[in-house]
C-alpha cells in the first residue's frame, strides 16, 4: 500500500503549499530561544501520546495498568500547555480581537503595540507574582527547606511542585519577553 | 489609602458593570483575549480582596492545566495538525466523488460528506477549512458553481469538525459544566448529522432551483471500474481512524483521552502506509500543537482566574438571579441566553465564551429543570454559528487564509448567511424536539 500516493489522478488539488510561522522579530533574541525551545515540548506532547497508548495496551490487553502513565501524561501535557502560551507571545499568534486594531493608521498601530505589550508585561508580571504566593508553599517546608510538594498518589511524584515551579518561570520569562517587545515596538524596530 | 480591598465598596452590582467595561474596552484595543482576562481577575482579585485572593486564582489555573481530560485536545489537534499535512483528506475527497456522482450539486454534497467524515476524525475546524479551501473550492468554482455556494459549503462543512464527535467544544463545555463528556459526544451525533443534512438539502434545492448554481459532473464514461476501486482505496484508512477513535470511547475500551492518543497513533500509522511519514511532518505538527494548545489553554487559564474572582465576589449570583429573573417562562430565559451566545459569538472565540459564560449558565439550566448535556449540544450548536458569524467568524479567516485572492472577506461573509440560518433553524429544532439528542 505505500505507493498509493500517486498513482491517482488527483485533478486540480495540489498540495498545500505550508508556511509554518516563525518568532516576530521584535521578538528579540529571546524570542528566537523561545521559539526553538517549543521543540521540547513539542516532543513532550508526542511521548504523552505513547505513554497513553501503551497504558491502554497494557491495560487493556496484559490487564496491568501502570501507576506513572496517568501523571506523567498530564505533566508533559501541563508543561507544554503552560509553555505554549509563551510560544505564542514570541510568535504573536495569541488570538486577540484585531476589529479597531486593523483600521487604524501604522503609525497610530504602534503606539498601540507598545500600549499592549506594556499591558501584558504588567498582567504576566503581576501573574507571576500570584505564582510566587503559590510556589512558596509547594517548593519550601514551612521551615523554609527546599522541597517539592508530591501528588500524594501510590506512586508519589513530584510533578505538582515541578509544574508550579515550571509556571513561575514561564511567567517570568514571558513578562521579560513583552518588556522587550514594548522595547522594540517604541524603538519601531522590524 | 488602603489600595487592597477598595474595589469593595462599589457593591457587586456596580463592580460587575466596571468589569464588563473593562475587558470590553482592553478587548477592543487588541490585547490577547487571555491577557485581558488575567488581568482584569488580578485587578479585582487585588482590589476586592487583597493578596491572601491571589493564591486562590493560581490554584484554579493549576488544576485547569492538569485535568486528565484536558489531555485529549492536545491529541486532537496532532491529529488534526498531522492529517492536513498528509494527503489522506485529498484521496478521501477523490474517492468522495462516486457518491456525488452526476448528481446536481455533487461535487458540493461530496464536499460535506468528506467534512462529516473528516469531523468524525479529529474535531478541529481551522484544518478542517484549510483543507476544504484547498481541494474543494477550486473543483467547484472550475465547475462554475456559484460562487457564494462554493464558499459557504466550504467554510459550514469544515465548521461541522465541532458538532460532530469527537469535538474540542463538547470537551471544554464537560470540563466546565462538570457533565460526561461520553454522554455529550453520545447526544450530539443525531444533531451533527442533522445540520450536516440541512446543509445537502440547501444545495440540492440550489440545484433544483437553478441548475446554473450547481452543476452536475460531465458524463464520464472514460474511468474504467477498476480506476474507481482504486479510488475506493483513500476511504479506507479514514474510516479505520474513525472507527478506531469513536469506537474505542462507545466500546468502552479506553476513556476519551486515550480514544484521541488512539486516533493521533491511528493517522501516524496512516501517513507512514502511505509512504508520507517523515521527521519534519511530525516536527511541524508537533510544534503547531503546540502553539494552538498554547492558544487555548491560556485563553481557559485567564478564564479560568476571572471566573474564580468573580465567583468569589458573589458576581456569578449576582448574574445567575438577573438571568433566571427576565421571565418566568423558562423557554423565554433559555432563548435569552442563546442570544447573549449569539452575541458573544460575533466577537469572541468559543473557547471564551464556554469558559466565561457557562460556569454562568449551567447552574441556570440545571435549575430551571433543563438537561446540562441537552444544554451542552446547544451550546455546540451555536457555537457553529459563531464560527461563520460576523465580524469575528474563525471560519471566514481561515477560508481567506487558501482562497483566490479576488475573493474578498466581505463576499466569504455575504456567502455564509444562508448557511448561518439553517444552522439557526438546527438550533430552532434541538429546542423544539429535544430528543433528537435522544435525552
Amino acid at each position: 500500500m505505500t505507493d498509493v500516493k500517486d498513482d491517482i489522478d488527483h485533478g486540480a488539488s495540489e498540495t498545500p503549499h505550508r508556511d509554518e510561522g516563525g518568532p516576530i522579530p521584535q521578538a528579540g533574541l529571546l524570542g528566537a530561544w523561545i521559539s526553538k525551545g517549543g521543540i521540547i515540548f513539542a516532543i513532550g506532547i508526542v511521548a504523552a501520546m505513547l505513554i497513553l497508548i501503551q497504558e491502554v495496551v497494557l491495560r487493556y490487553f496484559f490487564n496491568s495498568p501502570t501507576s506513572w502513565a496517568h501523571e506523567t501524561t498530564i505533566f508533559l501535557s501541563g508543561i507544554a500547555f503552560v509553555y505554549g502560551g509563551l510560544y505564542c507571545v514570541a510568535r504573536d499568534s495569541h488570538i486577540r480581537v484585531v476589529l479597531i486594531y486593523d483600521a487604524i493608521p501604522p503609525r497610530v498601530r504602534r503606539g498601540f503595540d507598545v500600549v499592549i505589550s506594556l499591558v501584558c508585561a504588567a498582567s504576566s508580571a503581576m501573574f507571576a507574582y500570584a505564582a510566587w504566593l503559590m510556589v512558596e508553599r509547594a517548593a519550601f517546608t514551612p521551615q523554609g527547606d527546599f522541597r517539592l510538594e508530591r501528588s500524594g498518589s501510590a506512586w508519589n511524584p513530584v510533578y505538582p511542585g515541578a509544574l508550579k515551579v515550571f509556571l513561575l518561570a514561564v511567567l517570568t520569562v514571558m513578562a521579560l519577553q513583552f518588556l522587550i517587545l514594548t522595547i522594540n515596538y517604541a524603538r519601531g524596530k522590524r | 489609602m488602603e489600595l487592597f480591598g477598595s474595589l469593595q465598596g462599589l457593591g457587586v452590582e456596580t463592580a460587575t458593570y466596571a468589569m464588563f467595561a473593562m475587558l470590553l474596552v482592553l478587548l477592543v484595543t487588541g490585547i490577547p483575549l487571555a491577557f485581558v482576562t488575567l488581568l482584569v481577575a488580578l485587578i479585582f482579585a487585588l482590589g476586592w480582596f487583597g493578596p491572601m485572593a491571589v493564591p486562590l486564582i493560581t490554584s484554579r489555573v493549576y488544576s485547569f492545566v492538569s485535568s486528565f481530560v484536558f489531555v485529549s485536545v492536545p491529541m486532537f489537534v496532532l491529529m488534526a495538525a498531522i492529517l492536513d499535512r498528509s494527503g489522506i483528506a485529498r484521496d478521501l475527497f477523490d474517492a468522495m466523488k462516486l457518491v456525488g456522482g452526476r448528481l446536481r450539486g455533487g461535487v458540493a454534497i461530496q464536499t460535506i460528506i468528506v467534512a462529516v467524515i473528516l469531523a468524525a476524525m479529529s474535531g478541529i475546524i481551522g484544518g478542517e477549512i484549510v483543507l476544504l479551501g484547498l481541494i474543494a473550492l477550486p473543483q467547484m468554482l472550475r465547475l462554475g458553481y456559484d460562487r457564494r455556494l462554493a464558499i459557504g459549503v466550504v467554510c459550514a462543512g469544515g465548521a461541522l469538525g465541532t458538532m460532530v464527535p469527537p469535538s474540542i467544544v463538547l470537551i471544554i463545555y464537560g470540563l466546565t459544566a462538570n457533565v460526561s463528556i461520553g454522554d455529550l459526544f453520545t447526544a450530539s451525533f443525531l444533531p451533527g448529522l442533522m445540520l450536516a443534512g440541512f446543509y445537502v438539502a440547501y444545495v440540492l434545492f440550489r440545484g433544483w432551483l437553478n441548475p446554473e448554481a450547481a452543476p452536475a459532473l460531465p458524463v464520464d464514461n472514460d474511468t474504467p471500474t477498476s480506476e474507481k476501486l482504486k479510488l475506493l482505496r483513500g476511504l479506507i484508512l479514514p474510516i479505520l481512524v474513525v472507527i478506531g477513535v469513536l469506537g474505542s470511547i462507545y466500546g468502552g475500551i479506553a476513556s476519551v483521552t486515550e480514544a484521541s492518543a488512539v486516533g493521533v497513533l491511528g493517522v501516524m500509522v496512516s501517513t507512514m502506509l502511505r509512504g508520507e511519514f517523515t521527521l519534519s511532518l511530525m516536527k511541524g505538527a508537533a510544534l503547531q500543537t503546540l502553539q494552538t494548545v498554547g492558544m487555548i489553554v491560556w485563553i481557559g487559564i485567564g478564564a479560568s482566574a476571572l471566573v474564580g474572582v468573580f465567583n468569589l465576589m458573589g458576581g456569578l449570583e449576582f448574574i445567575q438571579s438577573l438571568v433566571a429573573n427576565i421571565s418566568d417562562n423558562r423557554l423565554v430565559v433559555l432563548l435569552f441566553m442563546m442570544a447573549i451566545l449569539f452575541l458573544l459569538g460575533m466577537f469572541l472565540d468559543w473557547v471564551g465564551i464556554a469558559l466565561l459564560a457557562m460556569p454562568v449558565f449551567v447552574p441556570i439550566i440545571t435549575d430551571l429543570g433543563y438537561d446540562p448535556v441537552w444544554f451542552g449540544v446547544l451550546f455546540c450548536m451555536n457555537m457553529q454559528v459563531s464560527f461563520l458569524s460576523p465580524p469575528f467568524g474563525p471560519a471566514a479567516f481561515y477560508l481567506k487564509s487558501v482562497a483566490p485572492p479576488d475573493i474578498s472577506l466581505g463576499e466569504i461573509f455575504k456567502s455564509l448567511l444562508p448557511f448561518i440560518a439553517l444552522q439557526i433553524l438546527g438550533l430552532a429544532v434541538l429546542i423544539a424536539f429535544p430528543g433528537i439528542t435522544g435525552r
